[in-house]
């Protein structure tokens, strides 16, 4: 299981966190991410619309390629607004 | 190092008082407080809504404001930042500095807030007459953010 989370306008359109068994093939947060487009359309589209950044077990993950462990939790920003 | 993320009103004026209490050692503090304003851009604002992500938000808040007190040599500063639901005039955000002089505490606080503004993992939705919508970081938030790295001595 891993544990997705999602922020801000994320949020709003996931409705909620949610723990999932890790879908064949994905392996890395580029196929996670390509996996919630197919899965999830409007929210892959709000994803793909603006800049995201990737929070593993509370720290920032740049690299795309980051290989995805069970029981990670994963975490998508959408642009800060804070202030 | 003080930072609070706060789910319910606070007093700015107390949380001060309570951050300077007892210090002898410094000549300077500087506050600055945000408020939830009425209307935004024209509309009338009902409610200001701020998400966050509990535990990240709160280190990477603490993250930039170690940052800039070790910049400008400020021993302590303070924040506290609202989530959740904010009604207007309520405060939003406070963030104090303490230095033994002005110049650099000045300095500390409007930096900090530039950080908050454009780093801090929080994000803004506002509900008002014509519905609710989330918040976009403004280019100059990220002009003033961008002129703050380097222009302040």
């Amino acid at each position: 299981m891993v544990k997705l989370v999602f922020l801000g306008k994320f949020r709003a359109l996931a409705r909620e966190d949610a723990d999932i068994v890790l879908p064949p093939g994905v392996r890395t947060l580029v196929d996670l991410k390509d996996w919630i487009a197919r899965s999830d359309p409007p929210l892959g589209n709000a994803m793909a619309a603006t800049p995201v950044q990737c929070v593993v077990n509370q720290s920032v993950v740049r690299d795309l390629s980051w290989p995805i462990q069970e029981q990670d939790e994963i975490a998508f920003l959408p642009p800060m607004s804070g202030g | 190092m003080q930072i609070r993320l706060a789910d319910a009103p606070f007093d700015p004026q107390r949380a001060e008082a309570d951050f300077v209490a007892g210090r002898t050692d410094m000549g300077a503090l500087v506050s600055f407080v945000g408020l939830c304003r009425a209307t935004n851009d024209g509309d009338a604002v009902q409610e200001l809504h701020i998400d966050h992500y509990p535990g990240f938000t709160d280190k990477e808040i603490t993250r930039l404001a170690q940052d800039v007190a070790a910049r400008f040599d400020c021993p302590d500063m303070l924040v506290i930042h609202r989530v959740g639901a904010i009604a207007p005039g309520e405060a939003i955000v406070l963030v104090a500095a303490l230095s033994p002089h002005r110049a650099k505490a000045f300095d500390a606080v409007r930096v900090l807030m530039d950080y908050l503004k454009t780093d801090a993992p929080l994000w803004k939705k506002e509900t008002g007459a014509s519905g609710t919508r989330w918040i976009e970081p403004r280019a100059e938030d990220r002009v003033r953010r961008a002129a703050a790295e380097g222009s302040v001595t």
